[in-house]
């Protein structure tokens, strides 16, 4: 058995600092192995984007350990886990959430600003990965000027430019018609080819299914796993 | 390898900038107006200075100018008023001053009498109303003035008494002299006086003329001292039919030039008191271009702080001017702001960029000012003639000014920019 790269252990989020505080994740148990296809559903507000955000190290749960590549990351310091989102996570999101005045190139390029490698050095790997998503004659476009689908693959791009540990994906389907969608889904699929570790946030039962491993979440807590 | 990343981080910073040219334009212009009035003021206080420094500079620093004056006359003068005897308006300074002057005070380079009197030149029948300098040849050199054409006085003439002149062009003009002055013989009273020089124009300004008694007609004649002295007397007589009044004053000025400048002041005290023993009724003022330099540059500086404050108001402004358009900014951007802290940007990052696009912008705005400034400062020196310039320090000054504006400008925004939970901000809409 390998070791996991994600381990959470008794997770408990509340919000709100005075009582009674919302208590969203209850006790969240997870193991997550490399290069594992997980995908995440749940009823609406029953904290599926709230674990994801734990996950990402964009949040700190309030109680319980979470660690990451073997490394506590449940207790860290902001500029830390700037750096562990920097380096070890890749985020796609339902809404692309790429920089509008940014050309596609560019955005691929914002994670090596704020890491140790030069965006000079990393031209041509930052071209490579473009390519890979089938985007090498948009470099100086900006997102204002490509469709949905192509944001969101200018997005998987820049996520995987750091080469993370872990690709987090919130209902990156979500604001693509079905077809794009496809598109995008079978991007992800060859990503897990690759070896990637993907978990990714869905409504959709069908797009759940693509990935190997589901889990169910239910006012906090897991409920179902099936594999 | 670390300046490197500095250096991606600063162009994309500027990257934004460029993103949106015309709110970074005119995000700027309050800046661009700031600097360029704090250039202009402080080009104009520095012209004022230089202006002050020249005209007073004329004097020589290192002089001491005594005028006789005309003491005001009481109402009843007729009858026994010690500065009358008889017809006779009799005051100012005295031979004895001179002389007392030259013998008793220290640290003296040069004492100088000048008479003055007032007499009609004739050229033919062209006459003007001059005023006759009785001088020693030391005069012009003391004074700095410069012979345009021709030569100065020489103590030959002092000795020969010799009747020739130094004239300024304005007179030739009125005279209608047109051709070579030099040689040429004009009619004072009842004398042929030759010409021997002419004197350059640009000393005869302002403060300068008031001190050299000069006036604005140019029509002064210098003519050697001892000529006067003893060809004319010190007499002079003025009226018209049947009401004669004369005028007797031995020397209308005494130009004293000390020979330390450490000196000048101490020395002019010194002379004061001893003028003050003779001349009870303070028929004369004295003088002294150092003093009136000091003085007027305090002034000047005062004044020119005054402008310049004024001017940093609108600096003041155009800095609130950015602050507030980055915090417009900021909360127009804070999903840009929450997409890079997802991709692992620090707070200090967040900070970094946007003090980097406001001090571009300022550091744009000053230097455009700096430009604005020459402008300013070419229209106003075009339009009022006054003295303007524009000093390095001054440049230096408006873009550490511009800097600071951005630095300062720029904090309160980055910091609420950096401020912002990630997870809110990738919410924003
Ligand atoms: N920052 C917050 N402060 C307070 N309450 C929050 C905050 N974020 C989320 N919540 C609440 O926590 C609960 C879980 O929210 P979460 O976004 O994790 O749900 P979700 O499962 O992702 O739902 P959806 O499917 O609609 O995206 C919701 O009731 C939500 O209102
Ligand atoms: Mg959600």
């Amino acid at each position: 058995m390998p070791q996991p790269i994600i381990s959470l252990e008794g997770i408990h989020k509340y919000y709100g600092e005075v009582e009674p505080r919302l208590h969203v994740l209850k006790g969240i148990h997870l193991d997550v192995t490399q290069g594992e296809f997980v995908s995440i559903m749940g009823t609406s507000g029953s904290g599926k984007s709230t674990l994801l955000n734990l996950l990402g190290c964009l949040d700190v749960p309030t109680e319980g350990s979470y660690l990451l590549g073997g490394k506590d990351v449940s207790q860290q310091s902001d500029d830390e886990l700037s750096r562990i989102r920097n380096e070890d996570i890749g985020f796609i999101f339902q809404s692309f959430q790429l920089i509008p005045q940014l050309t596609v190139l560019e955005n691929v390029q914002v994670p090596l600003l704020y890491g140790e490698s030069s965006i000079r050095e990393k031209e041509e790997h930052c071209r490579s990965i473009l390519d890979s998503v089938g985007l090498s004659h948009r470099l100086s476009h900006r997102p204002s000027q490509l469709s949905g689908g192509e944001c969101q693959r200018v997005a998987i791009a820049r996520s995987l430019v750091n080469d993370p540990l872990i690709l987090l994906a919130d209902e990156p389907t979500g604001n693509l018609d079905s077809k794009t969608g496809q598109e995008v889904l079978e991007l992800m699929d060859s990503l897990h080819g690759e070896g990637r570790t993907i978990i990714m946030i869905t409504h959709d039962q069908e797009v759940a299914l693509r990935a190997q491993r589901q889990v169910r979440i239910h006012d906090g807590l897991v409920i179902e796993e099936t594999s | 390898m670390i300046s490197r990343k500095k250096k991606e981080l600063l162009r994309m910073g500027l990257q934004s900038l460029l993103g949106y040219p015309m709110r970074t334009v005119l995000t700027m212009l309050g800046v661009v107006f700031g600097v360029g009035s704090v250039i202009a003021m402080l080009a104009l206080g520095a012209g004022a200075e230089k202006e002050l420094l020249q005209e007073i500079g004329r004097l020589g620093i290192q002089n001491i100018i005594i005028n006789s004056v005309e003491p005001e006359q009481p109402e009843n003068n007729s009858s026994s008023s010690s500065s009358r005897r008889g017809w006779i308006n009799y005051y100012g300074l005295k031979f004895k001053d001179h002389r007392q002057i030259v013998e008793t005070i220290p640290g003296i380079e040069r004492v100088l009498p000048v008479h003055l009197s007032k007499k009609k030149a004739w050229n033919g029948s062209r006459w003007i109303e001059s005023t006759l300098f009785a001088v020693e040849p030391d005069y012009f050199e003391v004074f700095g003035l410069e012979i345009a054409s021709g030569r100065a006085l020489s103590p030959q003439d002092e000795e020969d008494l010799a009747r020739v002149c130094v004239v300024r062009s304005g007179l030739l003009q009125e005279l209608g002299i047109y051709e070579d002055p030099v040689g040429y013989v004009l009619t004072i009273e009842d004398q042929k006086f030759t010409i021997v020089g002419v004197l350059s124009e640009d000393r005869f300004q302002g403060y300068a003329q008031k001190a050299l008694v000069a006036d604005a007609r140019s029509s002064e004649i210098y003519v050697p001292y001892q000529t006067v002295l003893k060809r004319q007397g010190t007499r002079s007589f003025s009226g018209s039919a049947g009401s004669w009044e004369a005028t007797d004053v031995e020397l209308n000025q005494i130009v004293v030039e000390v020979e330390d400048l450490d000196q000048v002041i101490l020395t002019s005290r010194t002379i004061e008191n001893l003028l003050s023993r003779n001349h009870p009724e303070k028929d004369y003022e004295m003088i002294v271009p150092l003093e009136v330099l000091a003085q007027r540059r305090k002034t000047q500086q005062v004044f020119n702080i005054a402008l310049v404050a004024i001017a940093s108001i609108s600096l003041l402004v155009g800095g609130i001017g950015i602050a507030n358009i980055m915090l417009a900014t900021v909360t127009e951007r804070t999903r840009e702001i929450g997409v890079r802290r997802a991709l692992g940007a620090q707070k200090r990052h967040i900070i970094a960029q946007f003090l980097t696009e406001t001090t571009t912008i300022s550091i744009l705005g000053g230097v455009l000012g700096i430009f604005l400034g020459f402008a300013l400062v070419q229209i106003l020196v075009i339009f009022t003639g006054w003295t303007a310039v524009i000093t390095p320090i001054s440049i230096l000054v408006a873009l550490t000014i511009s800097v600071a504006v951005g630095i300062t400008s720029g904090i309160y925004p980055a910091r609420r920019a950096a401020a912002l939970d990630p997870i809110s901000a990738l919410r924003h809409q």
